[in-house]
């Protein structure tokens, strides 16, 4: 889920060092958490919340492969 | 992308400023200089440099090559099995996934498909630092909706035709009434606009005037 997530906003971003995800897993499955440079929060958050989510979007697709539940917070 | 115009120090420094402003390695730009500039005597009664710089839009070719790595990857990330091709090399770029169980590449109404779409997009247009036409597909399934997108639109516009009354079709997103508008710009004898407000947004399709 980490690997997918850090290719896509790696990718997006204009700090890629500057990108940090956190994992916590709880019984309402997977939480990650996703920190970028300040003048990165717009990229991937996107216009109305679009990038932020389509990215949530693809990680379900890895969630539902996995048989888990995924959420994704922007810090 | 449009030419920009560049400021700075004689010498290297205009180069470097592009770079920075760009976002793009020297190869990635053409330079035409506008005026050397002059390096005064303790830094007064300098003249600036000018440089003017537009970015160089890579080829088609490369932009098929790099779409496919993207998706390729994104693929393997997720877990997915499907293969890659390319439908068309040139622009709109056209890619499909084909595979067996990619339902869950599509999604609800297309809407994972228009995720993955928009997120491959988004990571070719950050390397290469253009934003090119270029379509990613699941097994044929925008191909299909725009089809039959297409076939409705042409019956609806006879039956507007035949009981000359104007028809309001259900709710569809801008991608999907782009399509109807398309498919009946050029119909001799209808029209078609649209009505309401953001998701409840509609396409009507009348009877020309006069």
């Amino acid at each position: 889920m980490r690997e997918l997530l850090e290719y896509i906003v790696k990718s997006i971003v204009a700090e890629p060092d500057k990108v940090s995800i956190t994992e916590e897993n709880s019984d309402a499955g997977l939480l990650i958490k996703l920190d970028v440079a300040p003048e990165d929060k717009g990229r991937v958050i996107g216009r109305q919340g679009r990038v932020a989510e389509a990215m949530r979007t693809l990680l379900r697709v890895k969630a539902a492969k996995d048989d888990t539940r995924v959420r994704l917070e922007i810090l | 992308m449009e030419e920009l115009e560049i400021t700075a120090k004689p010498g290297e420094q205009a180069i470097e400023e592009a770079e920075r402003q760009l976002g793009m390695s020297r190869d990635q730009f053409e330079v035409a200089v506008m005026s050397e500039g002059k390096s005064g005597v303790f830094g007064i009664g300098g003249e600036e440099a000018v440089i003017r710089v537009k970015p160089l839009t890579p080829p088609e070719e490369d932009v098929v090559k790099v779409a496919t790595d993207v998706l390729t990857k994104l693929l393997e990330l997720m877990e997915v099995n499907g293969k890659v091709e390319v439908l068309s090399h040139e622009i709109p770029i056209a890619l499909n996934i084909e595979g067996d169980d990619l339902g869950i590449l599509i999604g609800r109404r297309g809407q994972t498909l228009a995720s993955l779409d928009y997120i491959v997009k988004l990571i070719v247009a950050g390397q290469l630092k253009v934003w090119l036409p270029l379509s990613v597909d699941v097994a044929g399934y925008k191909k299909r909706r725009d089809e039959s997108l297409q076939r409705l639109a042409l019956n609806l516009a006879e039956q507007v035709e035949s009981r000359h009354r104007a028809v309001t079709l259900e709710p569809m997103s801008a991608y999907e009434r782009r399509i109807v508008h398309l498919t009946l710009a050029d119909h001799p004898d209808v029209t078609t606009h649209s009505l309401g407000e953001g998701v409840n947004r509609q396409v009507v399709i009348l009877l020309k005037q006069g």
